[in-house]
């Protein structure tokens, strides 16, 4: 267990021989939200293959590379493409870049999802930023022999979500007239979507939208005592009583749409950190 | 049901060579209550780790060792220091021993934890008696278990947790005035504690506390027909309107301090068991 570390040190040796600068913030780009990556001066695009311990995404839509560069003025590095528990990866090893992020000195973790929404008030499009999670994965990245090195034994996670950067993400979003909101997302293991009664379920326990993913690397932030800060894409949504059967390609079509809000959003807290800096 | 007790028979043989006396009940206690062990009179103390297949834990305030010997005049064999999920351990791992108290004598089990708690009417350092629980472990380790089939059936045991035991623990509360309630406990794997919406779906779902613990226990003991009751000491009370840190170490400190009490039930329900 406790070759965890080493694990990170190698990977972080591995990046640092091509990439010297110390990242402000890691970015995790979901599912055809891929495009931030864009705007990202670019010093050194790293695939994954050439990463010591880092899983490879087989994933739709998903590229598998690690892109080091400047944002706003602010290092950063961004992993386009990301790995999945329906992938078969443990969630240790799903989560190892996060860990790779903060070695490197990233203190801030961005993620983005694209999601399913089950709050009627929502709409395909539409930008929730994160405020809590449900973990229904039915397993948990901190499982096993914890090495007091990288995090404590017992994760709070009374504020997961830095509640400073919602509010910021939501102001940034007012002022650039994006419709956005505050949610819950709910987090299950996946691959297959859910049944209407399963919609059902999560909305009564809770969530305002469902997907696959986050949640492993948000705890393992939490647990190396990174700040998150999380957006949901709604690319299908889940009305149980009118549902439709979902479409990869439409998801993925709606994903890029709302492309150019959720760059927006991302950029905007970049600069509001550099500010602060 | 076969790969738990040919682990348990093995750990038997070297544990009989240490002990081979009468056990009547089986103890597991949890977060900051080992103490209790030192009340014991003591006839043998094995380490976990000299037990072949015993899971041994390394979770903060647990040590890790079988105590056989006496307590109120009951023989019993007590586990000072419990084995989690979260250490990288199945259900089966950590409900191994509880077969193996059985197979040694013991009747009845009694547990303790620590949880967290959520149902607005408790307050820090209440005792739940717990009178059925929820299992979000996702852990099916212990579904081969053939026994399960006993428990689902038997009328009298539709519930794990003994009816007569509930009522002694919270008798017990009322004459030495201290709070106790019945209510259920829900336990998930961890190590995280739970977030404000998580702590909302518990609450909703019917759980009144929360822990990472004891579940796995309990089934293997019902599963042996074993007299079960289970204590959980509120440790927090979780608000998840107002939500506030939780710190391991309060944790430990709160479940300290309610021990004497807990130690009264247990007592009372020695007595009970030992009839």
């Amino acid at each position: 267990m406790l070759d965890l570390y080493d694990k990170i040190e190698e990977a972080v040796t591995a990046i640092k021989a091509k990439w010297d600068k110390t990242p402000h913030a890691g970015i995790i780009l979901g599912t055809g939200l891929g495009g931030l990556v864009e705007k990202i001066e670019v010093d050194v695009a790293i695939d994954y293959e050439e990463i010591p311990n880092f899983p490879r995404s087989t994933a739709i839509s998903h590229a598998g590379r690690l892109v080091c560069g400047t944002l706003e003025g602010l290092p950063v590095m961004a992993m386009e493409g990301r790995f999945h528990m329906y992938e078969g990866y443990p969630l240790k090893q799903i989560t190892l870049p996060v860990r790779v992020m903060k070695a490197m000195g990233a203190e801030l973790l961005v993620v983005s999802n694209a999601c399913g929404g089950l709050n009627p008030y929502y709409k395909n499009g539409h930008i929730m930023v994160i405020e809590d999670q449900i973990n229904l994965m039915g397993d948990n990245p901190l499982i096993g022999i914890n090495d007091d090195r990288l995090g404590p034994r017992f994760p709070d996670m009374c504020e997961p979500y830095d509640q400073k950067l919602v509010d910021r993400a939501l102001e940034i979003a007012r002022g650039e007239n994006i419709e956005a909101s505050k949610g819950v997302f709910v987090a299950v293991a996946g691959p297959n979507l859910e049944t209407r009664a399963e919609y059902r379920f999560l909305r009564t326990i809770g969530a305002d939208v469902v997907g696959m993913s986050t949640v492993p690397e948000v705890i393992v932030a939490v647990h190396c005592g990174m700040r998150v800060v999380g957006f949901s894409i709604v690319t299908d949504m889940c009305l149980p009583d009118a549902l439709e059967p979902a479409d990869v390609s439409k998801i993925i079509a709606t994903a890029n749409a709302a492309e150019p809000s959720l760059c927006t959003l991302v950029t905007g807290v970049l600069a509001a950190e550099r500010n602060d800096s | 049901m076969d790969a738990i007790r040919e682990k348990m028979l093995e750990a038997l043989a070297h544990v009989r060579r240490r002990f081979d006396g009468e056990v009547r009940v089986g103890i597991i206690l949890g977060t900051g209550l080992g103490g209790l062990a030192e009340y014991i009179d003591r006839e043998a103390v094995i380490d976990y780790r000299d037990i072949p297949n015993f899971p041994h834990s390394t979770a903060l305030s647990h040590r890790g060792q079988l105590v056989f010997g006496t307590l109120a005049g009951v023989p019993v064999v007590a586990m000072q220091g419990r084995c989690h999920l979260y250490e990288g351990y199945s259900s089966a791992d950590v409900g191994m021993p509880v077969l193996l108290m059985n197979e040694m004598g013991a009747k009845g089990l009694i547990v303790s934890n620590a949880s967290g708690g959520m149902n607005p009417k408790h307050r820090s350092g209440d005792i739940l008696v717990i009178e059925d629980h929820i299992n979000l472990m996702w852990d099916t380790s212990l579904e081969p278990l053939a026994g399960l089939r006993r428990l689902r059936c038997n009328e009298t045991t539709v519930v794990p947790y003994d009816r007569g035991l509930i009522e002694i623990a919270l008798s017990v509360a009322r004459r030495e005035n201290f709070a106790a309630h019945r209510g259920v406990y829900v336990s998930v794997s961890g190590p995280t504690y739970e977030t404000r919406a998580e702590y909302r779906l518990f609450r909703k779902i019917g759980g009144d506390v929360v822990g990472m613990s004891t579940i796995p226990e309990v089934v293997v003991g019902a599963s042996c027909g074993m007299r079960i009751m289970a204590l959980s000491m509120i440790t927090n009370i979780a608000r998840p309107d107002a939500p506030e840190k939780v710190d391991a170490e309060d944790v430990v400190e709160i479940a300290a301090r309610s021990e004497p009490n807990l130690r009264k039930i247990v007592m009372a329900a020695l007595e009970e068991l030992s009839q």
